[in-house]
């Protein structure tokens, strides 16, 4: 049972099998099913609550940006303005603007038929003539008036009703002053008259008689007139005003209009003409249910998207686990995918319209043709419509959205070490080590040596086959190559990230030379030098161990030799108390020289015991110091100061050239004076007798540089470490010294985070200690 | 002249040395070779300095010198073997008076005896000299109206450059003075050159004078790479 439960791996299908099986045999257990069935559960439930909360955010995010974007692309086109405009409210399309402009346009045309001659009426809305033709035909005095004008003249055989009659939407009878002037389209045995017999379906009835128009909708009669004076804000644009009479000519007319309620297309459909269309009533029923069901249907889908959005909302921590996964598989496509992805739905917004019907000249208009015929101004209100209208081709608006948010999401979840592109894959000069940059030299031949001839293959192709670039079959010419380009695709990624774990095992062996012996190189568990880099963080590991080991080892030691120092100096006190006592006592002849030389000796190993004790506590880095801001001169003319007498008495000449200004550096003063002291005492120890002994102190370079050269005395060794411990320039240890002189001072100096080091050049001894020079306070 | 001394260190050899020493200079000296030892005989009323080893069985030298300050008020000298700042401060810091590293001069040893039991005897009439406008720095008292300058209430004869730096450096202890200002102020001439050697010369005679161990000083210091300055010590 634990086996089982402990072998669920990440395979999800036998995880979720594991489980179920794992519940089922625990049924009876008593203390464990309870657990594994709440982690079971919560496992699933945790994948469902991701999956749910990544589909919540895609949809809603969907459809509230597709609905807008259709919304404000279909208002900034314009075709819903004018008399649609208010046109969506009504749920009745006999209501609408539309439909009472339409049925007054329809009254003129009957009217001039029914007189025979052109009518002069005048548009409300703009204030334009229009010249209403005897034929039915409607135009403006101005634009097109050339065209209309030849449809009169090609149409002059048929009857003048001939656009209306088949159009039963509307039943009319008209009757002219004249007799021969009768139009009807509706069957002989319907009276169309203040008795009308027409069917049920048609509930809207208008009469013309005596110049004045009556209508009456659904049994009711309706109110055309209001006060009776005509204004802008006038429903009926049809005579019968005090101010808007018909005129004598049509005083004799008699119209008789009835419309269905609800239109019904009628299919003989005749299109001579390019504007001219029969099934007026039946298109203005259908544009404006179209209208009112694109915006409701819109505001659903919007709706809709909110409610996903709260609920992606609420789930937010959930989904970026999803987001997460997500990000595993995105990861391993090219960076540049989602730019290219973005850019062809931003081409296909500007080139592609998304909703036929939108366009203020009607027709499937791209954005960009609206612009490069010009039919938009260059006004800010135009271009601003024209930028709307991009958003309506929804689909290319979700497409960017997405490749953008899924660009972003692999960018958030995936480090950037990790990150992928083909430019990056491909580039030369921002790799730091040459074999990756001929890497991507090699990447790049192979990509250019591939595409060619699959490019120039694709060309011979289409060439035999007859595929030209306007067909539709040549873009699946390219499908084939879909599978090559991915396997490409994959190999260089594959090249970039060996590329970059060779350099990030060459960084990391880079690191362990300069000293990081505790950052591990991590490569990812898939990574071809997975194993290599393990095997480095091993080798870095017993490295940091051998350290910590030497380390503790040189701590032992210096503890040893603090202990040991400490247990020299209580005999030592005792033989240096006695030897001074005994000199005080009277002694005869050559005693009294050998109580001397014990006292000298007792002397000089206290000064060695103490010397020892400093360097090596100095030498694991354990000498306490106290830095502070110090003039070198200053301190050197001191050291030359305190040691006034040993170097006077010594018989050398110094020569110091130190200069006046203060050269300020970071020292521990004690310890620098110490510095010089074993300096200038090994100078008069082991100088020429005689001599010449240098002291300088030059800046240069932000450094301070003091050096003191002597003659030795004795033939300095070839190759010897003059600093090392116990170490002398002769190999005879008679004088006074302890040989630790230039340990101390080398020891002292690098404590104080100081430079010493020591040149020979014949009998020539330099010692050289800097600092670097302080910034100025 | 016969005030006694207490003397203890687990090397029965050390405390022998320490003890001729002392008697030749005329002290009554008892011994005691462990911590507890020296508690019982520092009650003796008769003790007037005690002298100790840090590092001792049974009790070691510090707490047993924190246990004699809880009953006794008397000068402690305290000797060790670890010759490091912080051990030096740690010990005065618990209450010792002078702290003296080993091994030392049986000669040094004396005269910090010498000068911590004067300084005892004359303690009460620090506060009374403070009042008289004298100025009052550890073993040093300086007297600025008269130019004087005790070391343990004795008179130290200074010349009249060393007793223009005294009055420069007592009037402004722990001031640290680069030798151009003092040369400025003392000599009442432009800095010369050598300065630093003529100042240093001097102050090494100074000391010489006012130090019980002049290759390490107490109170008159080099700042090294700075100046000099007056130690500032409690009284």
């Amino acid at each position: 049972m634990d086996t089982k439960w402990n072998s669920t791996g990440p395979d999800e299908g036998l995880e979720q099998f594991v489980a179920g099986e794992v519940r089922e045999a625990l049924k009876g257990a008593e203390d464990a099913p309870g657990v594994a069935k709440v982690r079971v559960s919560e496992k699933t439930c945790g994948r469902l609550r991701a999956a749910a909360g990544l589909a919540a955010l895609v949809l809603g995010v969907s459809l509230v940006l597709g609905s807008l974007g259709q919304t404000a692309g279909r208002l900034a086109s314009g075709v819903d303005s004018g008399s649609f405009g208010s046109g969506w409210r009504s749920t009745d399309w006999q209501e609408t603007p539309a439909f009472r402009q339409e049925v007054a346009q329809r009254l003129r045309a009957f009217l001039a038929m029914a007189t025979g001659s052109d009518l002069e009426w005048w548009d409300t809305a703009s204030g334009d003539t229009y010249v209403v033709s005897g034929d039915g035909g409607a135009w403006y005095e101005w634009g097109f008036t050339d065209t209309a004008t030849e449809d009169i003249t090609t149409a002059e055989e048929e009857a003048p009703d001939a656009s209306y009659a088949e159009d039963k939407n509307l039943l009319y009878r008209v009757r002219g002053p004249g007799e021969d002037s009768y139009y009807s389209n509706a069957p002989a045995d319907m009276i169309l008259s203040s008795s009308w017999t027409v069917p049920e379906s048609y509930n809207f009835l208008l009469t013309f008689q005596n110049g004045t128009v009556t209508i009456t909708k659904d049994g009711e009669p309706v109110d055309v007139y209001g006060d009776g004076f005509f204004t802008e804000d006038s429903l009926w644009d049809v005579p019968g005003y005090e101010n808007f009479t018909a005129g004598e000519d049509v005083a004799g007319v008699t119209v008789y209009m009835a419309i269905r309620q609800e239109p019904v297309p009628y299919l003989q459909l005749k299109s001579d003409g390019v504007s001219r269309s029969y099934n007026d009533f039946y298109g203005l029923y259908q544009r404006i249910r179209e209208m009112q069901g694109f915006y409701l249907l819109r505001a659903v889908l919007c709706a809709a998207g909110a409610v996903c959005l709260i609920a992606a909302h609420f789930l937010r921590a959930d989904r970026r686990r999803a987001e997460k996964k997500l990000a595993a598989l995105t990861r391993r496509v090219p960076g540049e995918i989602w730019w290219l992805a973005a850019a062809l739905a931003v081409l296909s917004m500007v080139f592609f319209t998304g909703y036929s019907g939108l366009s203020p000249y009607g027709g499937g208009f791209s954005p960009f043709e609206l612009w490069y015929y010009g039919w938009m101004g260059s006004s800010l209100t135009d271009v601003l419509r024209l930028l709307a209208l991009l958003p309506a081709n929804a689909p290319a608006l979700l497409a960017l959205v997405w490749a953008l948010w899924l660009r972003h999401i692999t960018r958030k979840n995936t480090q950037p070490d990790q990150r992928w592109s083909l430019l990056g894959a491909l580039s030369v000069r921002a790799k730091k080590y040459p074999f990756q940059r001929s890497l991507s030299r090699w990447n790049r031949l192979a990509l250019v040596l591939i595409c060619l001839p699959a490019a120039f293959w694709l060309l011979v192709l289409t060439r035999i086959l007859g595929i030209s670039a306007y067909d539709d079959l040549f873009w699946f010419t390219f499908l084939p190559l879909l599978l090559p380009a991915a396997v490409l695709c994959w190999i260089l990624r594959k090249n970039a990230a060996l590329a970059r774990d060779i350099g990030l095992l060459a960084d990391q062996v880079t690191a362990i030379r300069d000293g990081d012996l505790e950052t591990p190189l991590n490569l990812p568990a898939d990574a071809d030098l997975h194993q290599t880099a393990e095997q480095l963080n091993d080798i870095q590991a017993g490295l940091h161990r051998a350290l910590a080991e030497q380390t503790r080892s040189e701590r032992m030691k210096v503890e040893l030799i603090s202990n040991v120092s400490h247990d020299l100096k209580t005999p030592l006190t005792s033989v240096l108390s006695y030897a001074e006592l005994l000199r005080q006592e009277p002694l005869e002849g050559a005693a009294a020289d050998y109580a001397r030389i014990i006292d000298e000796k007792a002397h000089r190993l206290a000064v060695m015991v103490q010397d020892v004790f400093e360097v090596s506590k100095a030498a694991s880095g354990q000498l306490p110091v106290h830095l502070g801001r110090l003039d070198f001169a200053k301190l050197l003319r001191q050291t030359l100061a305190d040691l006034e007498g040993p170097i006077s008495r010594s018989g050398l000449t110094f020569r110091v050239d130190l200069p006046e200004a203060p050269v300020m550096i970071t020292a521990d003063g004690r310890r620098l004076y110490r510095v010089f002291q074993n300096l200038i005492d090994n100078a008069l120890k082991y100088a020429l007798a005689g001599s010449r002994v240098y002291l300088s102190l030059k800046t240069g370079a932000g450094r301070a540089e003091a050096s003191l050269r002597n003659t030795s005395r004795e033939e300095l060794p070839d190759g010897v470490d003059l600093t090392a411990r116990f170490v002398r320039g002769d190999a005879s240890r008679t004088d006074g010294g302890s040989g630790l002189g230039l340990s101390i001072a080398s020891s002292f100096t690098e404590a104080c985070g100081g430079d010493f080091h020591v040149e020979t050049l014949a009998d020539l001894f330099t010692a050289v200690v800097s600092f670097p020079l302080a910034e100025a306070s | 002249m016969n005030a006694c001394i207490l003397v203890v260190d687990d090397d029965p050899e050390i405390v022998g040395a320490i003890a001729i020493t002392l008697e030749r200079e005329g002290y009554r000296v008892l011994r005691a070779y462990d911590g507890m030892e020296a508690l019982d005989l520092a009650l003796d009323p008769a003790v007037r300095l005690i002298l100790i080893d840090v590092m001792m069985p049974k009790l070691d030298g510090l707490s047993a010198l924190l246990r004699i300050r809880e009953k006794r008020n008397l000068p402690v000298i305290v000797l060790s073997a670890k010759s490091e700042d912080t051990d030096k401060i740690l010990g005065l810091s618990m209450g010792a008076d002078d702290y003296v590293t080993k091994p030392f001069n049986p000669q040094e040893l004396a005269a910090r005896v010498r000068s911590q039991l004067r300084r005892y005897t004359l303690l009460g009439d620090v506060h009374a000299e403070e009042q008289q406008g004298l100025l009052v720095n550890g073993r040093l008292t300086y007297d600025p109206a008269r130019r004087e300058l005790r070391a343990d209430g004795e008179t130290v004869k200074l010349t009249a450059t060393e007793t223009k730096i005294v009055d420069l450096l007592m009037r402004n202890p722990g001031r640290i003075f680069p030798a151009e200002e003092i040369y400025r102020r003392v000599w009442d001439g432009e800095a010369a050159y050598a300065c630093e050697n003529t100042v240093m010369v001097h102050i090494r005679r100074i000391r010489e004078k006012i130090e019980l161990n002049p290759k390490e000083p107490d109170y008159i210091k080099v700042v090294w790479g700075i100046g000099y300055k007056m130690e500032q010590h409690g009284t």
